[in-house]
């Protein structure tokens, strides 16, 4: 094998993977996205400034000045209080404020429709009903006024109360390696990112190849090529090259977030005070691993792209067939999103050592509750074998049906090809 | 005597149990222009591509360049396959170039001849377009740049003057007579008569995997001596058929030849078509390649 001719197959097809639209395009939006999507998700709900204009409607429980009076006090988001009391019929006081949220001057009214009796019950209507935050708040104002009455005349001041139920529940996850703050709700982001990243990454720079791999069988281009290097040669620059591009986009978008990191710095200060901590997002052994993984899933999704495609005629074959590469990278992800509730169960930790699930199983179980490191760097060991296995392998298979046109090769075929 | 160019001896290359290629046998001189001849499907390409090494023989033998193994003389060979080899989102002087520097020039080199090439057939301008972008003549004229861009001993085109225009076929017969010239060997497979007659000093026609009829081309025809009589007299073979001594009467259009039976006498045979219809032009011809592929393959096909 000549280094310098599978150079130069490499550079082609680095050069191909690198210039196309779908790779700049990507690489560009997908950190846009996920930073938007990873500094949201713990911040969403957290910073609404819009002013919030609540009614509430007191069906004679009583609670409604009560209730009215918590609401005002909370600062963000501001909600302005409108209270309505002792109406007789429920139902037909509803329709103006019905008609308000219509007409988009009130945002939402709660009505108590019994009080007497624990438990209260009481509704919310609103156009967007979908708030959580809001609706912890809600249920807090509800839940302190029930009390406040029931504390009445007994001497319980009502601010006393409210500084009983300030609670402060900060998560730490705790793991052989240490405490580390925060719980797996943001671990969920990050992970779901990084998962994210090595699937598109693969997916955009796999596929490319696996459709010049197509396209060079269908239009004969690849007599062309093999009367100037080896079948081999030919595969392993292919490979070298879109393993490249990956590793280009990777450099890429670790930059970006060094340099996020870095600038967010004094954010991270400010935001580990406001609860939020972004080192918990994005941290140095969690980009560390990240490389290693997403750089030996890259190598092995890869080959795995290359062998489905030389074994295609035409790209219609390609598209049916692509399934079998994406499917175990699928699986690969919904094991992963499993892991985040079972992190340490004998089930993930056997998944997380199948060489196709490793990249993002693994990364998903260190992102969430450090493995011993023995059996991380076990993972690491058994993805580059498979990666070795599997390129020897496909070597086998390029040489077979790399000249093959008109009719696919079949499994059994295959099977014989490998075995000789 | 000279090495071959190329030589096969007995090549057997058998697919699903069907042989492609049943015994064929093949010589080609070096610095010649070779026309490898057949109907399709007669195993014409398998030839090429088991001559090149891209398949291996299931019998018999390959000596390219005076090498058993092609694969070990391949960067000496240039191959114009007849399907559209090319990159179609990859701009032509960075395809070239990519294909120079593959069969072993320097970078500088191969951007070089590529703008060289480019120039020559008249795409210099052309530069940075994408293959997609051309029209299928000037693809076929990039890849023949392709074919013979690192100056190989031996360059087999495979239809090489399909889909081009009378200018386009010009400019490319000019370029295989050039490499002609510089001492490169050429194999041209095509169904184009006219260019074999034009172009090949010897030819070899394969029909079901072997080889039917083969030598240099003044000896083939001379083997057939000047048996055929070409009429134009305004209308078909008609009554021309019924003249004695004439063995088949093939219509082309302007023209009907008439191929003589071994032993009949031309004049009598002329004077016979004289007497029978309005003669504008009438000459005793030389058997054309298409008429001696037409009876050596026809004698076997059945006729429409």
């Amino acid at each position: 094998m000549s280094p310098s001719l599978v150079f130069k197959v490499a550079r082609r097809e680095y050069l191909a993977r690198v210039r196309s639209r779908a790779f700049v395009l990507m690489t560009v939006l997908v950190p846009a996205f996920l930073g938007m999507y990873m500094l949201a998700v713990p911040l969403l709900g957290r910073s609404s400034s819009k002013e919030l204009r609540i009614a509430v409607l007191d069906a004679g429980t009583g609670l409604g000045a009560a209730v009215g009076e918590r609401l005002r006090a909370i600062e963000r988001p501001h909600i302005t209080v409108t209270e309505t009391s002792s109406i007789e019929a429920v139902d037909a006081a509803r329709a103006p404020f019905n008609t308000a949220i219509r007409d988009r001057t009130l945002d939402g009214y709660l009505i108590f429709e019994r009080a007497d009796a624990a438990p209260v019950r009481a509704r919310y209507f609103a156009r967007e009903a979908g708030n959580q935050v809001l609706m912890r708040e809600l249920r807090l104002a509800v839940q302190s006024a029930a009390i406040g009455r029931l504390l009445a005349g007994t001497g319980v001041d009502a601010a006393d109360l409210r500084r009983a139920q300030q609670l402060d529940l900060g998560v730490v996850t705790v793991s052989d390696r240490g405490e580390r703050e925060g719980g797996f709700g943001i671990a969920l982001a990050s992970t779901m990112s990084l998962a994210m990243l090595l699937y598109i990454a693969v997916l955009i720079n796999g596929q490319g190849m696996a459709t010049a791999i197509v396209e060079e069988k269908s239009s004969r281009l690849i007599e062309v090529i093999l009367g100037a290097v080896t079948a081999g040669e030919f595969m392993a620059g292919k490979i070298i090259g879109v393993v490249g591009s990956g590793m280009t986009q990777l450099a890429i978008w670790m930059l970006v977030a060094i340099v996020a990191l870095v600038q967010a710095a004094p954010a991270i200060a400010m935001g580990t005070a406001s609860g939020f901590d972004l080192s918990a997002v994005l941290n140095a052994r969690l980009l560390f691993y990240f490389a290693i993984f997403f750089s030996l899933g890259y190598v092995l999704y890869s080959i795995l792209f290359a062998v489905v495609a030389v074994t295609c005629t035409s790209t219609e074959e390609l598209g049916q067939s692509m399934m079998a590469a994406i499917l175990p990278m699928v699986a690969a992800l919904m094991v992963a999103v499993s892991v985040l509730s079972n992190p340490a169960t004998t089930l993930t930790r056997v998944l997380s050592l199948f060489p196709l699930f490793t990249p993002l199983v693994m990364l998903a179980r260190v992102n969430i509750l450090m493995p011993p490191l023995w059996e991380v760097w076990l993972g690491i060991a058994l993805l580059i074998a498979a990666s070795a296995a599997s390129g020897w392998v496909a070597a086998k298979i390029f040489r077979y049906a790399l000249l093959m046109t008109g009719k696919r090769p079949t499994l059994p075929e295959l099977i014989r090809v490998v075995k000789a | 005597m000279t090495t071959p160019a190329l030589l096969c001896h007995q090549l057997i290359k058998t697919f699903d149990g069907t042989r492609a290629l049943d015994g064929l046998d093949l010589s080609v001189e070096p610095g010649t222009i070779f026309g490898l001849l057949g109907p399709n499907g007669s195993g014409k390409t398998t030839t090429i591509r088991t001559s090149l090494g891209i398949y291996k023989p299931d019998g018999g033998s390959v000596q390219l360049l005076g090498s058993p193994d092609p694969l070990a003389v391949r960067r000496q060979t240039g191959y114009l396959p007849e399907e559209r080899g090319l990159y179609a989102r990859m701009k032509l002087h960075e395809q070239l170039a990519f294909l120079a520097s593959i069969r072993g020039l320097s970078a500088a080199e191969s951007a070089r001849r590529a703008s060289a090439w480019l120039d020559r057939v008249g795409l210099g301008a052309r530069a940075e377009s994408l293959t997609r972008e051309l029209s299928k003549g000037n693809q076929q004229k990039v890849q023949f740049a392709a074919a013979v861009i690192h100056d190989p001993a031996l360059v087999v085109l495979d239809e090489p003057f399909s889909g081009l225009d009378p200018i386009n076929s010009r400019l490319l017969k000019d370029l295989i007579l050039e490499q002609r010239a510089k001492g490169t060997t050429v194999i041209l497979s095509t169904h184009r008569m006219e260019e074999v007659e034009a172009l090949c000093e010897s030819i070899c026609l394969v029909y079901h995997g072997r080889a039917v009829l083969s030598g240099r081309l003044s000896d083939i025809k001379a083997r057939y001596g000047r048996n055929t009589i070409a009429v134009e007299h305004g209308g078909g073979p008609g009554v021309l058929n019924q003249i004695r001594g004439v063995q088949a009467c093939d219509d082309g259009g302007r023209e009907v030849r008439l191929r003589l039976e071994p032993d009949a006498d031309p004049r009598t045979v002329m004077r016979a078509v004289l007497d029978r219809v309005d003669v504008s032009s009438m000459r005793l011809d030389e058997p054309r390649i298409e008429d001696i592929y037409l009876e050596t393959v026809g004698a076997a096909e059945p006729r429409p």
